[in-house]
C-alpha cells in the first residue's frame, strides 16, 4: 500500500520529467523531406556575427540558389573548434568540417575523421585551380588530400603614416634599421609596437615566427621543419634573443605587463591615435583598421605597410593558412559536399568574400574578378605574398606548419624567456625535443618543397 | 541581569556599524554593475574616452540591436526550458536522495557520499568525448531534453549535499509523529520534510538555475542546431575578438542579467515567506 | 496441541512479515529514494569517467583510435615541472578561497542577520554579482582593471601611489588578481547561504546570551558558528573541491599566463587535450586531480571521525 503510493508518485514525477522530451526529440533532422540533399556546416565566430552572415550571403545562399538539389545549412557556433572535435570523436559532426589550420586538419586526418578528397581534386580540376604546390599543405602523410586551405595570410609591418611623417622616419627594410627605429620611437616618447595578447594568447607566436623567419631566413626554417637543421641553431637563438630584447625593453605597449593586458581595442586605438608607431600583425588587420583610423575613430591618421624587415633587407612574406575545410569521413553525401567545396573555392566566390567580407582568398589566381571594392593596400599585400610564393622567398607561419604540440610549447614557453625564467638555449632545446616527438608521431604537416 | 530596555537600546545603537560596513560591501558588489549598465547605453566612440563614468548621450538602440543580433527571443526560450527542466529534476531527484541520506539512515551512505564527491571533482573536459559518444547513440544530441539529463546529473551532487545539510537540522518530532500515524516515507518526505526545508530547496533551485543559465561548454558541444542555442552561446557570439563592440556586448550582458535579477527579486519574497511559514523563526 | 502449535505459527508468520516490512522500510526504501538520481549520475559521469581511466593509459590524440602505453603518461607527469607548478598554484588558490571569501561572507552575514528593515536591499545587492556568467564578469573586470582606462588609472590620476601597473600582467600579482575577480562574483552567494542558515538559529539563544552579558564576538563564536556548522563545513569542503577544478576565470583572463604564473591543473588539462592533441596525457592529469581531491575528502572524513569540530 505504502509502496504502491510511493511508486505512483515517482511515476508521475518521471512522466512530468520526460514530458518535454516528445516534441523536442520529434524535431530531430530525420523528420525532414528527402528531395534535397541537406549538408551541415559550422561557421567560426572569430570574425564576429557580421562576418558569418556575410559568408552566408556571399557563399552559401548563392550555392543553395543554384538548384543542384543540395542545400547547405550553415550554423554559427561560438565554440566551433571544441564542438567540432568532440562531435567528430563522438561519431557525429557536420558534413563540411572546418578547422583552424592545416596542422589541425592533419590531426583529424590521422584519426581517420576526414574523407579523401584526392579523387575530387582530379575530377574537378582543383590541382590546376589552386596555386602550384599549395594543395600539398592539406595532404596527409599518405599523400592523399584531406583539406583545402581557405584564407591565405601573411604578416607585415604596419606603421602610422602621420607619426612617421611628423618625425621624418622611414619604414625600415632591414632588422638593424628596425631595431634602430624602435629606439628612436621610444626616445620620441612613443610606443614602438602596438602588440598585446590579452584576448588572444597565441599572439606570441606571430612574433616568434616573424623573427625566426626574418632573422635566420626561410631556408633555415624549412631545413628545421624538414629535419635538416636543428631549432637550436645559433641563427634561431640570435633571432629569439632579439625578440626577447624588445619585450624586456618594453617595446610592445610599453612593458611586458601591458603587453599581457592590452586588449585588441586598446592596442589598436593606441596605434590609430598615434600613441604607438608600428604594429606587426597579419593581413586580417586591414579589415579592422577602419575602426581605429580616420573619422570613425575620431583621428585623422592613416596607416601604411612594408614587408616585415629581414636581416638582409629582402622582402620575405611568411605564408599562413587561417582556416581549412574538409569533408567528414562519416558524411552520407560526400559528393554533394565536394560540389559545395568546388563552388566555395571558385575564384568568383573567393573574390566576393574578399570584396564583401574582407576575407583573404584561398591560394588561387583571382585574375579577371572584380576587386574594385578591396582596399588597394590589401591587394598590394596579397600581390607581394603571391610574388614571394612564386619566387620561393616565402617563410612559414608557426600555426600553419608547426605540429600542434610544438606550437603550444612555443606559445607557452616564450613568455618564460621574456620574463627571464628560461634561457633561449633551453627554450629552443625544448622546442626541438617536442618537435622530434611530433615528427616521430607523424604530426608534422607536409612542407611544400622549396 | 541587565534591564530589558537597556538591552534593547544597546542593540539598536550597535546596528549602526553594521550598516556602515554593509553599505561599503554593497557598493563593492554593485558598483561594477552600474558601470556595466552605463556602458550599455553609451556610444561606441564615447566608451573609449569615458570608460567608467556616467554616459553623456544615452543610446537605447544598443538593446534593440543586441536583441536582434543575439536572437534573444529564441535563445531565452531555450535557456528557460533548460533551466525549468533541470531545476525540476534536481529538486525532485536530489531532494529524494537528500531525504534518504539525512533522515532514513541509508545503508552504505558513506561510499555513496564519497562517490558523489569524487564524481564532482572530475573535470568535465575529461569525459566530454565519451559522454558525447553515448548521447549520440541514444539520440540525445541536439535535444534540450538530452542536455537537461546531463545538467541534472552534474548539478545534483551539490544539491543533495546542500539539501542534506538543511534537512539534518530539522527536528524529527514532526516526522516521527507522522510515521506513528501510518504515513509512508514518501508522504513524510513530500508533506513534512519538503515544506520545512523550503528555503533550502529555494536556494538550491536558484543555484542550479544560475549554473544552467550560465553554462557554456556543454551547451555549445551538445546543441549545434541554431534553433536550440542558449543565451550564453549567443552572447559569446558578441564577445568575439575583433571589431568587438563593447557597448553592444554590455547591452547583451544587461539583457541576460536583468531577467535573472527579476526572478531572484520575486523569489526573495517567497524566500522570506518560506522562512516564516516553516515556523522555524525562533 | 494443534491449536497451541497453530497459534505460535500464526504469530511467527506475522512477526516475520512485520520484520520483513521493517527491514524493507529500513534497508530498501532509503535506496529507492536514491536510485533515480544515482542511475543518471552513473550514466553521465561514472561511465564516461571509466573511459577516461582507460584513455589515461593510451596515447589518444582526442579524435582517433588510441594506442595502449601503460603508465607512461603518469611517469611523464611525475617529472613534468609544469604539473608541479600548476599544482602549487591550485594550492595557493585553495588557501585564498578557504580564507578570504569565507571570512568576508561570514562577517557580512552576521552583520546582516540582526537587521530587519532594509536587509533585503543589502542581500540583493551583495548577491547580484553571483548571477553574472563568468564571461561577463571576467570581461567587465578586465576593463575595470585596465591600467590605462580602468580604476587603477583613475586612482593614479588622483595621486594614489601603487596603482600604475597592470595587475593581470605581472607574474607576482596575476593569481591573486584573478582570485579577487572570482571572489567578487562568489562571496555574495556564500553570504546568502550562511545567512539562510543563521536564520534557522532560534533567536532565544541570542536573547539568553545577551542576558548573560556575552560580547558580540562570543555570540558569534558560541552560537552563530555552531548553529550553522553543517552548512559551513559543507561549503568548506565544496570550496576545497572547486578550488581544484577552477577554470573559467583563469582561462578567460590569462589562459594561465604570463609565463605560467596563473597556470592551474584544469587549464593544463584543457591545453593538453584541446590544443596540443594529447588527450591521453590530459586524462592522466585529470585523474590525478580527482585522486588528490579524493585524498582531501578522505582527510576531511578522518578529521570528522576523530571528533574535530569542523
Amino acid at each position: 500500500m505504502r509502496m504502491r503510493s510511493f511508486l505512483k508518485v515517482a511515476a508521475v514525477a518521471a512522466v512530468a520529467l520526460l514530458a518535454p522530451a516528445a516534441p523536442l526529440l520529434g524535431g530531430a533532422p530525420a523528420a525532414r523531406a528527402q528531395d534535397t540533399t541537406k549538408l551541415t556546416m559550422w561557421l567560426d565566430t572569430t570574425g564576429g556575427a557580421e562576418t558569418a552572415d556575410c559568408i552566408r550571403a556571399n557563399a552559401i545562399d548563392p550555392f543553395n540558389a543554384l538548384g543542384k538539389g543540395i542545400s547547405v545549412e550553415a550554423t554559427m557556433l561560438a565554440n566551433n573548434w571544441d564542438a567540432t572535435r568532440t562531435a567528430l570523436a563522438g561519431g557525429g559532426g557536420p558534413d563540411i568540417v572546418g578547422t583552424p589550420g592545416p596542422s589541425f586538419a592533419m590531426q583529424l586526418a590521422l584519426a581517420g575523421q576526414l574523407a579523401d578528397l584526392t579523387g575530387y581534386a582530379d575530377k574537378l580540376g582543383w590541382n590546376e585551380r589552386f596555386s602550384k604546390g599549395s594543395l600539398n599543405i592539406g595532404m596527409g602523410a599518405d599523400g592523399k588530400l584531406y583539406s583545402l586551405p581557405t584564407e591565405v595570410e601573411t604578416l607585415v609591418l604596419y606603421y602610422n603614416t602621420n607619426v612617421f611623417k611628423e618625425h621624418g622616419w622611414e619604414p625600415p627594410k632591414t632588422l638593424d634599421e628596425f631595431m634602430a627605429l624602435v629606439k628612436q620611437v621610444k626616445e620620441a616618447g612613443l610606443i614602438p609596437l602596438a602588440g598585446g595578447n590579452a584576448e588572444w594568447r597565441p599572439t606570441n607566436e606571430w612574433f616568434v615566427g616573424e623573427f625566426l623567419n626574418h632573422y635566420a631566413g626561410p631556408q633555415k626554417v624549412y631545413d628545421a621543419l624538414t629535419g635538416k637543421a636543428q631549432w637550436t641553431d645559433p641563427e634561431f637563438a640570435a633571432a629569439m634573443e632579439m625578440l626577447a630584447q624588445l619585450q624586456k625593453d618594453g617595446d610592445f605597449m610599453g612593458g611586458l605587463d601591458r603587453y599581457y593586458t592590452a586588449t585588441d581595442a586598446e592596442r589598436l586605438s593606441a596605434f590609430g591615435d598615434g600613441k604607438a608607431a608600428m604594429n606587426i600583425e597579419g593581413s586580417w588587420f586591414v579589415s579592422n583598421a577602419p575602426l581605429y583610423f580616420g573619422e570613425a575613430a575620431g583621428n585623422d591618421d592613416d596607416w601604411g605597410w612594408v614587408p616585415m624587415p629581414s636581416k638582409d633587407g629582402s622582402a620575405i612574406y611568411d605564408l599562413g593558412v587561417g582556416q581549412t575545410y574538409s569533408v567528414n569521413a562519416k558524411s552520407a553525401n560526400p559528393d554533394a559536399a565536394a560540389a559545395f567545396l568546388d563552388f566555395y573555392y571558385s575564384p568568383a566566390t573567393m573574390a566576393r568574400l574578399l570584396s564583401e567580407c574582407g576575407l583573404m582568398p584561398a591560394p588561387m589566381s583571382l585574375e579577371g574578378q572584380d576587386l574594385s571594392k578591396v582596399d588597394p593596400r590589401l591587394s598590394e599585400i596579397i600581390a607581394g605574398l603571391d610574388k614571394a610564393y612564386a619566387e620561393n622567398n616565402y617563410g612559414y607561419t608557426t600555426w600553419t606548419f608547426w605540429p600542434p604540440a610544438t606550437e603550444t610549447y612555443l606559445i607557452e614557453n616564450v613568455e618564460k624567456v621574456w620574463s627571464g625564467d628560461m634561457s633561449v638555449a633551453d627554450y629552443l632545446a625544448g622546442m626541438q625535443k617536442q618537435f622530434d616527438t611530433d615528427k616521430a608521431a607523424g604530426a608534422v604537416p607536409p612542407i611544400p618543397a622549396r | 541581569m541587565r534591564p530589558a530596555a537597556g538591552g534593547r537600546r544597546r542593540r539598536e545603537i550597535s546596528l549602526l556599524p553594521n550598516h556602515v560596513i554593509l553599505i561599503l560591501l554593497w557598493i563593492f558588489a554593485v558598483g561594477p554593475l552600474v558601470v556595466l549598465a552605463f556602458n550599455s547605453v553609451k556610444k561606441t566612440a564615447e566608451l573609449g574616452r569615458n570608460p567608467l563614468g556616467f554616459p553623456r548621450d544615452i543610446v537605447l538602440g544598443n538593446f534593440a540591436k543586441a536583441w536582434e543580433v543575439g536572437n534573444f527571443s529564441t535563445t531565452t526560450r531555450n535557456s528557460g526550458i533548460l533551466v525549468a527542466g533541470t531545476v525540476a529534476g534536481v529538486l525532485i531527484l536530489g531532494g529524494m536522495a537528500a531525504y534518504s541520506l539525512s533522515k532514513l539512515n541509508l545503508p552504505g551512505s558513506g561510499p555513496l557520499t564519497l562517490y558523489l564527491l569524487v564524481g564532482t571533482s572530475l573535470p568535465i573536459q575529461l569525459f566530454l568525448v565519451p559522454l558525447f559518444f553515448t548521447w549520440k547513440r541514444l539520440g540525445l544530441v541536439n535535444s534540450l531534453f538530452g542536455l537537461i539529463l546531463i545538467y541534472i546529473a552534474i548539478n545534483s551532487p551539490f544539491a543533495i549535499f546542500l539539501l542534506r545539510s538543511y534537512m539534518i537540522q530539522l527536528p524529527s518530532d514532526f516526522e516521527d509523529a507522522a510515521r506513528v500515524d501510518g504515513a509512508s516515507e514518501w508522504q513524510v518526505f513530500s508533506r513534512i520534510v519538503v515544506p520545512l526545508s523550503w528555503p533550502g530547496f529555494l536556494t538550491v533551485g536558484l543555484v542550479v538555475a544560475l549554473s544552467v543559465w550560465n553554462e557554456f561548454l556543454l551547451a555549445t558541444v551538445f546543441l549545434t542546431d541554431q534553433n536550440l542555442f542558449t543565451v550564453v552561446t549567443s552572447y559569446a557570439n558578441f564577445a568575439t575578438r575583433f571589431g568587438r563592440d563593447w557597448t553592444l556586448t554590455s547591452a547583451a550582458a544587461v539583457m541576460m542579467v536583468v531577467p535573472v535579477i527579476v526572478i531572484f527579486l520575486s523569489l526573495q519574497r517567497r524566500f522570506v515567506e518560506g522562512l516564516t511559514q516553516g515556523g522555524l523563526k525562533g | 496441541m494443534s491449536a497451541s502449535i497453530d497459534l505460535p505459527r500464526v504469530s511467527a508468520a506475522e512477526a516475520a512479515s512485520a520484520r520483513r516490512r521493517a527491514l524493507f522500510r529500513r534497508k530498501v526504501v532509503p535506496w529507492l529514494f536514491v536510485v533515480p538520481v544515482l542511475l543518471l549520475n552513473v550514466m553521465v559521469v561514472a561511465g564516461p569517467a571509466i573511459a577516461a581511466v582507460y584513455y589515461s593509459m593510451t596515447d589518444w590524440n582526442g579524435v582517433g583510435p588510441a594506442k595502449w602505453v601503460g603508465l607512461a603518461n603518469f611517469q611523464e607527469l611525475a617529472a613534468d615541472p609544469s604539473f608541479r607548478h600548476a599544482f602549487r598554484n591550485n594550492v595557493a588558490w585553495l588557501l585564498m578561497f578557504l580564507t578570504v571569501p569565507i571570512a568576508l561572507s561570514l562577517g557580512a552575514a552576521s552583520l546582516l542577520a540582526p537587521i530587519r528593515r532594509g536587509g533585503m536591499v543589502y542581500r540583493m545587492g551583495i548577491f547580484i554579482p553571483y548571477v553574472l556568467p563568468s564571461v561577463i564578469t571576467a570581461n567587465l573586470w578586465r576593463a575595470l582593471l585596465s591600467p590605462d582606462r580602468g580604476i587603477p588609472a583613475a586612482l593614479t590620476s588622483l595621486g594614489v601611489p601603487g596603482f600604475d601597473r597592470a595587475f593581470l600582467g605581472a607574474p607576482n600579482t596575476v593569481l591573486p588578481t584573478i582570485a579577487f575577480v572570482d571572489n567578487w562574483h562568489w562571496w555574495g552567494f556564500l553570504m546568502v547561504l550562511f545567512l539562510a542558515a543563521m536564520q534557522n538559529i532560534p533567536a532565544d539563544l541570542y536573547e539568553s546570551a545577551r542576558l548573560d552579558g556575552a560580547s558580540r564576538w562570543q555570540e558569534f563564536r558560541d552560537i552563530t558558528i555552531p548553529g550553522i556548522r553543517p552548512t559551513l563545513v559543507f561549503m568548506i569542503l565544496m570550496t576545497a573541491i572547486w578550488s581544484f577544478l577552477t577554470f573559467d576565470y583563469i582561462w578567460i583572463l590569462t589562459q594561465g599566463g604570463p609565463a605560467g604564473a596563473s597556470e592551474v591543473l584544469s587549464v593544463l588539462v584543457f591545453k593538453q587535450a584541446f590544443q596540443a592533441f594529447r588527450a591521453g596525457y590530459a586524462s592522466a592529469i585529470g585523474l590525478t586531480m580527482s585522486i588528490l581531491v579524493g585524498i582531501i575528502i578522505g582527510l576531511f572524513g578522518i578529521l570528522r571521525r576523530r571528533g574535530w569540530e569542523i
